[in-house]
Order: C-alpha cells, then sequence, then structure tokens
C-alpha cells in the first residue's frame, strides 16, 4: 500500500513537472506508460500499425490537455480512457474506408476485404479469436485481464456506469470461453 | 441447473443493461456453474499481447518528442481575468479567420481549382499535395497487392 502511495506521489511530481515544461518528465511519463498503451491499442485494434498511430495521437493529447487531468483520479486510467477513444475513432475511420472502398466502382481486390493490407512491423499480435468480441468487450476483457481491473475500473476508461462495465466483461468472457471451447473440440476431433 | 436456467432465459429475454448486471451480481458470480462457462483470467490473458511483449518505445517517442517539447518548453501561466479575455480574443480572431476563410474558398470554388496535384513517375503513382478546403489534409494512399488501382482517401486534417 505504501509502495503504491509513494508511486503515485512519484507520478504527481513527474506529472507537475511536466506541467512546467520539463521535457525529461514527458519522456518519464512515456517511458511509464508507453508500453501499456501500445499494449491495449493492439489488443483493441488487431494490428501494430494502427496502434501505433493512436499511441502517438494519444500521448500528443495527453500532454496537451494535461491541466484538465484531476490529480484525484488515478493517471493510469485516465491515459487508458484516452487511448481507448481514439482506438475507437482509428476503428471508425477504418470502417468509413472500407465504405468508401466497397462503394467505389473500380475492380474487386482481395486484399481490402483481407483486413489491414499491412499489419505494421514485426511484434506480436493477440489472438484471433478476440475479432469475435465487439471494440467494448475487448477492451474490458483486456484491462480485466492484463490489468487487474475491476468492473468500477473499466467503467472509468469506456466512461460508461459499472453495472454496463460488468455486462461487457461476462459477455465477453462467456464469448470467449465457448470460442475456446469450440476450438479445443475442433482440434480433438481432428 | 434448472435455475441457471432461468437466469439465462431472462438474461437473453431482456437486453437491460442494470437488469442484466443484476442477474450477474446476484447468480452468476455466485454459481459454480455458470462460473465454468466464463473464461478464467488466464485463459484470457493468453489471448492478448501484453505490455512486456512491446519492447522499447524510443522509435515512437522520437515521432512525438519535438511537438510534446515544442509545446511544453515554455508554458504561459496567466490569471483568472487574463484567461477570460484571452479566451474571448481568441472567439473574435477566430470568428474572423472562419469568416475570412469562408470568403476566400467561395472565391476558390468559383475559379475550380484542382484538389489534388498529381505527378506521373515512369514507375508508379506519386501524389504531391492533397488539400482540403485549401488546407494540407490527412491523406491515405492504398494499393491493392497485384492491381493497378490506387485508392486515395484524404479527409480534413485534425
Amino acid at each position: 500500500m505504501e509502495g503504491g502511495n509513494e508511486r503515485r506521489m512519484d507520478e504527481q511530481e513527474i506529472i507537475a513537472a511536466c506541467l512546467r515544461g520539463s521535457p525529461g518528465s514527458c519522456r518519464r511519463l512515456v517511458d511509464a506508460y508507453g508500453g501499456l498503451v501500445m499494449a491495449t491499442a493492439v489488443n483493441i485494434l488487431g494490428n501494430r500499425q494502427d496502434a501505433e498511430d493512436v499511441w502517438q495521437e494519444t500521448f500528443l493529447q495527453v500532454f496537451r490537455n494535461l491541466e484538465r487531468y484531476d490529480p484525484s483520479r488515478s493517471f493510469k486510467t485516465w491515459l487508458l480512457a484516452i487511448a481507448y477513444r481514439r482506438s475507437v475513432d482509428m476503428i471508425r475511420k477504418k470502417r468509413r474506408f472500407k465504405a468508401f472502398a466497397s462503394r467505389a466502382a473500380f475492380e474487386q481486390a482481395p486484399a481490402v476485404s483481407g483486413g489491414n493490407p499491412h499489419p505494421g512491423g514485426p511484434g506480436p499480435l493477440p489472438s484471433a479469436l478476440l475479432r469475435k468480441l465487439n471494440p467494448r468487450e475487448r477492451t474490458a476483457l483486456c484491462l480485466w485481464a492484463n490489468e487487474g481491473y475491476t468492473a468500477r475500473d473499466i467503467s472509468g476508461v469506456l466512461e460508461c456506469s459499472a453495472s454496463t462495465a460488468r455486462v461487457y466483461l461476462f459477455n465477453a468472457r462467456r464469448k470467449i470461453k465457448a470460442l475456446l471451447e469450440n476450438d479445443h473440440g475442433i482440434l480433438q476431433n481432428g | 441447473m434448472a435455475s441457471c436456467r432461468t437466469v439465462e432465459f431472462f438474461y437473453a429475454a431482456i437486453p437491460l443493461r442494470p437488469f442484466r448486471d443484476l442477474l450477474i451480481r446476484t447468480h452468476s458470480e455466485r454459481c459454480e456453474h455458470c462460473r465454468a462457462r466464463l473464461a478464467s483470467r488466464e485463459e484470457a490473458k493468453s489471448l492478448f499481447v501484453g505490455t512486456r511483449d512491446m519492447g522499447s518505445v524510443d522509435d515512437l517517442w522520437g515521432r512525438i518528442a519535438d511537438r510534446t517539447i515544442g509545446e511544453r518548453a515554455a508554458p504561459v501561466r496567466l490569471e483568472a481575468g487574463h484567461r477570460a479575455g484571452l479566451r474571448w480574443a481568441t472567439a473574435a480572431v477566430m470568428a474572423l479567420v472562419v469568416a475570412a476563410a469562408g470568403f476566400w474558398l467561395l472565391d476558390r470554388v468559383e475559379r475550380a481549382v484542382p484538389v489534388a496535384e498529381f505527378a506521373a513517375a515512369d514507375d508508379g503513382f506519386r501524389l504531391e499535395y492533397v488539400h482540403v478546403g485549401g488546407a494540407p489534409a490527412q491523406t491515405f494512399v492504398f494499393q491493392p497487392l497485384g492491381s493497378d488501382t490506387v485508392y486515395v482517401w484524404a479527409q480534413r486534417a485534425p
């Protein structure tokens, strides 16, 4: 508990230094949370290239709006809420582009229907099973599994009530269990 | 088991989140049979990539460092009164800029200036500049594998 408080104090000092314009502190904040934001974005979007764009937009928005951060709230949750919103924006943008591409009276290209033609640089990607979940369910499950978040914490990121977050998480866990069992059955039966 | 089926029936039949939350809290999270049908934390974790898998963020920091440091290098601390004044001044300037841009755009539309200038290359496709509404636009160029078709998606920069 004391360790947590010390870490929080340290974090608040770094944020205060960022607000004073210290480049080193901005870098420390990125070092501390860069991997978390990147992993969350990759898990929501399912590809690294889009996740890198989301990472960049998230941190730019964080540094531009750091004055608006309420120190009584968790910085990590505030940061993840921004990353989540930017990821959802990216999904909408891609959907608009796909709609535009399908309307265009050009020749059919197999790569268009196959998702992102440029999956990004090397690096691990989340399981394809997660595509069966919607972005809210995927985010809820990711935060619960990776960060140990409760429904209340997840609600802070998704900006919904704790009840709603609990329902998203429950649906996600149920769907994934069914999919995993299905996969297992297929492997067993050949 | 019978109660599980009843709960499942009501869960599927009534798509109200507070009601579903009530069913989850009062039954599904407590019943062993229902919990066995939910993925565990370990099972879920195995599907996601973790923070440690992401490696260093040095490259990504390089992309935003200049903008971050530039914007944060000289923070301006203003009193509340000054801030209000500054807000009004900004709003007035913005209104003038919007009006001027509107007139300018109307003028441009009448002249029908092409929005994109293409420079044909011998061995491929090149796009010099794309403007939307007179300002440099966010542009995505996409060419499907094995196709000569090039899609250009342009939208106003955020």
